[in-house]
């Protein structure tokens, strides 16, 4: 993999703003249509696998990383309690699909950070 | 349409527990993913497909790769005579070199290169240990012993052939000749 193919590189660095599109896409659409916050996040995660094909060069900090993601699962946390938990959903029903899409949002960016995060680690600092 | 990719998924999987390179496994496995991922798409069950196709054939088939990658280890044993361990200078300059240019094969390679000191016999290492080179120093020249279905074998004559710095003479034996000595 080290081998730097001209083709893949190519072709990867041409693909790679539409796959972060689309990822984005069925976040936000997660509500209505198929897709959601764990696959969206999937998909945003290949993302940071393609440019590991294009370039193994390991300039993401995974610290920093790791701190959006539990940033993120607080937040789940935190808004799933003040909105479902304390019953606020039966008066506010007009926010009902804002706080899906926020939700989604949420799951997308804590998914897309563990993934990275596994990969990362995997492919970086975990030899014999 | 279901029954033809329900078929295609059984010897799929037929195909990735048969085959012998642990590399052709793995693809196998990632068009299983993608197979599998169109099987639940006709169930109607869209979300569960794409999660199956983008984890299952893209970023689990990846992080199987950089594992096997991860894994090669090459192992080679240089046989040494016990004068030679006995002689403070047993590291000749020969010796180094040698030892240089397989670190630098291994590496061109993307192997990694265990070199393991052995004072064994020949037969023993043979049957005992798990090799890929056995090295053994003649007064004029070098023998490599290896086992003939080592694939790296052309490479490395080719590698050794090309390499200005590795200028003594050596010769191959493959494990197979080596067996048939020994029954005779």
């Amino acid at each position: 993999m080290n081998e730097h193919s001209k083709l893949l590189t190519k072709t990867l660095g041409f693909v790679f703003p539409f796959i972060l599109v689309f990822g984005v896409y069925m976040i936000s659409n997660g509500h209505i249509s198929p897709g959601g916050g764990f696959q969206g996040g999937a998909v945003m995660a290949s993302v940071f696998i393609c440019k590991y094909l294009i370039d193994p060069m390991k300039d993401v900090s995974l610290y920093r990383v790791q701190w959006v993601e539990k940033l993120a699962l607080l937040f789940i946390i935190l808004l799933a309690l003040g909105f479902v938990a304390t019953g606020l959903n039966a008066y506010f029903t007009f926010f009902l699909p804002y706080y899906l899409i926020i939700m989604n949002i949420l799951i997308g960016l804590k998914v897309a950070c563990g993934m990275t995060i596994i990969f990362y680690r995997f492919v970086y600092y975990e030899s014999r | 349409m279901l029954e033809l990719t329900l078929i295609l998924l059984v010897i799929l999987s037929i195909a990735a527990l048969q085959t012998r390179s642990l590399r052709n496994a793995v693809i196998y496995l990632g068009v299983f993913s993608l197979a599998i991922s169109f099987v639940y798409l006709l169930y109607h069950a869209p979300d569960v497909a794409i999660a199956e196709a983008v984890i299952g054939s893209t970023i689990a088939t990846i992080l199987y790769l950089v594992a096997l990658q991860k894994y090669k280890i090459f192992t080679i044993y240089y046989r040494l005579q016990e004068s030679e361990i006995e002689d403070t200078h047993y590291f000749s300059r020969y010796k180094l070199q040698l030892v240089k240019s397989l670190e630098k094969f291994c590496t061109k390679q993307e192997l990694e290169a265990q070199i393991i000191y052995s004072l064994e016999e020949l037969d023993e290492i043979l049957t005992k240990h798990q090799y890929a080179l056995i090295i053994e120093e003649h007064e004029e020249f070098i023998s490599i012993y290896a086992h003939h279905e080592n694939y790296m074998l052309d490479k490395l004559e080719f590698f050794l052939d090309n390499e200005p710095a590795f200028i003594r003479p050596y010769r191959i034996v493959k494990m197979e000749e080596i067996e048939g000595e020994v029954m005779e």
